[in-house]
């Protein structure tokens, strides 16, 4: 390594500092007592160092408000619909990269189609649609508009048809079963696309917005993401600056927590499900 | 009892169980909703009425269209001669570069095609006598389109910058990719909660800076000519890790030997990024920069929270309009016209999207 580059990783390091500021600052915030931010927020460093330290925000957090609640509510969601989008996008994506049936040609291009329809073009008629159903304000309204999404059945797809066909023959020969080798033979080597997906379906429930927020009507329905939007508009009078702050950090551990261990995954399911919507 | 064995299934009856949950959501939660918005798009559908008596909508015809898009009297002409002298002069430009043969000619249509609207669509607007059916509707598509041509260009050089600098596989470059994507994997509303109290001229961390710098701290989030600003700084701050991750990914396929080759002309360093790294990029560039497109189209959280959509509509944008219209006036037929709207655009960009994905295969 020269010169230049340890010069480049100095002259990086400012940027990279400065783009973790924000982040750095919310948690900071949430260590800090809401008499004093109500006054200041930057006591120390400009408020980047949580002194006057207290750890108050988060007690009072689980003690009382909703956020505990919207947490699980948050879990219940994420983790339904990453469970439901794997089971139609693991099935779909094997039917439709080794099975041959009629049609075949004619699905996969209005599945295709389906790629290009943006969440913001359906929301109201999806909303219409789960009030006619008294669907709004419970778990499912919120998990299955997502399974609907062919995102991953073409991510499976690709990953599917990318394994060799003579693992398949071989079993065929055998005499066993199609539902067979999906389930003991093809499932297993998928384990990499699966987890991608699932990450990727878990970021977005998690993250989701505008969908609950027109679904779950009831505080007892919010996810996370929309209790904090409700709590923030007008904090002042009520939470503190510090409590909606550990709310933030809260809403955000399990996401942050995910992408730091699973950093590759995450970053490989970003990049799936940012080049193909 | 018969102890038949079980045949097994044919390969039809495999792929139809197996594709069965799928088709079946797809249908119902795409499909359906689908055709059922253009439906609603083209009735008097009131909210409220139509959850209390199933039958107190009215078929309109393309009405709800017009009254969104249109008006009385509306003439066309040089009515905002900026946007239009633009359009006539990315025109010309286009027209220039394409039989110089600078660009390709679907990267030409594309231009054409921009340049050609922008000189068409400003030019309508209503005479004296006439106005909009709906004044907010084209300056909100305007906001829109503003805050997408102040995001994408910022999140794609910055991204783009970033990406050649962090483009070696060191473990220090690794942890500063981490540190510019952990911004991505977070939710709206904690970038938004975030960007509010940074933004807050009395207790934000932007005024503790400047102030002690010595300079009066901005009202951003409520000043008219900074609230946009406001929101296109926490956009990019949020969103700059997906764009800099495909340029690496981009970067990846560039072969070392071209470097290797410019090096011994000298050509390092900048040189090297604006000779070899650009024009190889290409592809990636434009795909970051349609995907960009399309996904902050849709832009809705940071409008909705930071700024409320003001001050005085100024960072109002479409999703949040049919959002409103549907939700706050109750007018679903309305608001589902612009989403079908909203769709026709960012179908249009999809299509770009699948175009270019191709020419790669």
């Amino acid at each position: 390594m020269d010169r230049g580059y340890y010069w480049l990783v100095f002259a990086l390091a400012v940027p990279a500092f400065l783009w973790l500021v924000p982040t750095l600052w919310m948690v900071s915030l949430s260590f800090q007592p809401n008499e004093v931010l109500a006054r200041t927020t930057s006591t120390t460093f400009f408020g980047l160092i949580p002194i006057p330290f207290t750890a108050e925000n988060y007690a009072a957090l689980f003690a009382f408000g909703q956020t505990p609640w919207w947490f699980l509510n948050s879990l219940i969601v994420a983790v339904g619909m990453t469970l439901g989008v794997l089971l139609v996008s693991t099935t779909a994506g094997y039917a439709l990269a080794r099975l041959d049936f009629p049609f075949k040609k004619t699905v996969m291009v209005i599945c295709l189609v389906g790629l290009m329809v943006p969440e913001q073009a359906v929301f109201i008629p999806l909303y219409t649609m789960f009030a006619d159903l008294g669907w709004h304000n419970s778990y499912h309204a919120l998990i299955l508009p997502r399974m609907a999404v062919p995102i991953g059945v073409f991510l499976m797809m690709q990953f599917f048809q990318a394994i060799p066909k003579d693992i398949e023959e071989a079993a065929l020969i055998d005499g066993v079963g199609r539902l067979h080798i999906f389930w003991y033979i093809m499932l297993p080597l998928a384990r990499p696309a699966m987890m991608t997906l699932a990450i990727l379906t878990f970021l977005y429930a998690w993250n989701d917005y505008l969908w609950p927020l027109v679904s779950a009507q009831s505080r007892d329905y919010f996810t996370i993401t929309l209790g904090l939007a409700s709590i923030q508009s007008n904090f002042a009078q009520s939470e503190g600056l510090g409590r909606v702050m550990a709310s933030g950090v809260i809403a955000s551990l399990p996401v942050v927590i995910l992408f730091l261990i699973f950093q590759r995954y995450v970053v490989q399911a970003m990049t799936v499900g940012g080049s193909k919507g | 009892m018969q102890t038949k064995a079980r045949r097994p299934l044919t390969e039809r009856q495999t792929a139809l169980i197996l594709l069965a949950p799928f088709l079946v959501t797809y249908a119902l939660f795409l499909v359906y909703p689908f055709f059922r918005g253009i439906w609603i798009s083209l009735h008097d559908w009131n909210l409220l009425a139509v959850a209390f008596n199933p039958d107190a909508k009215e078929f309109v015809g393309l009405r709800n269209y017009e009254r969104v898009m249109w008006g009385r009297d509306i003439a066309w002409g040089f009515a905002s001669p900026v946007l239009q002298t633009l359009g006539a002069l990315g025109l010309a430009a286009t027209a220039w570069a394409y039989l110089t043969g600078r660009i390709a000619r679907f990267n030409a249509v594309v231009l054409a095609v921009v340049s050609v609207l922008l000189i068409v669509l400003p030019g309508f607007h209503p005479d004296e006598e006439g106005r909009w059916y709906d004044r907010r509707f084209w300056p909100t598509v305007g906001n829109t389109i503003l805050f997408v041509a102040l995001a994408v260009p910022g999140v794609t050089f910055t991204a783009l910058v970033l990406a050649a600098c962090l483009n070696r596989e060191t473990r220090a470059m690794g942890t500063l990719r981490t540190l510019f994507f952990l911004s991505q994997v977070l939710s709206v509303t904690v970038v938004t909660l975030i960007w509010q109290i940074m933004f807050s001229p009395r207790q934000g961390l932007i005024a503790n800076v400047t102030g002690v710098l010595g300079a009066s701290p901005i009202n951003w989030l409520t000043d008219e000519r900074f609230a946009m600003a406001a929101i296109v700084i926490a956009t990019i701050w949020w969103s700059l890790g997906i764009a800099m991750i495909l340029f690496l990914a981009g970067l990846q396929d560039i072969s070392k030997d071209i470097y290797e080759a410019a090096a011994i002309d000298d050509a390092t360093g900048v040189k090297a990024f604006w000779y070899i790294t650009l024009p190889n990029l290409k592809r990636t560039i434009t795909l970051v920069v349609v995907l960009q497109i399309i996904l902050h189209f849709q832009v809705f959280g940071q409008a909705h929270l930071m700024t409320q959509g003001g001050p005085n509509d100024s960072t109002q944008v479409l999703v949040r309009y049919i959002y409103q219209t549907g939700f706050r006036d109750s007018e679903l037929g309305r608001a589902s016209a612009m989403a079908v709207f909203l769709f026709l655009i960012m179908g249009a960009f999809s299509l770009i999207q699948f175009a270019v994905g191709r020419e790669k295969s």
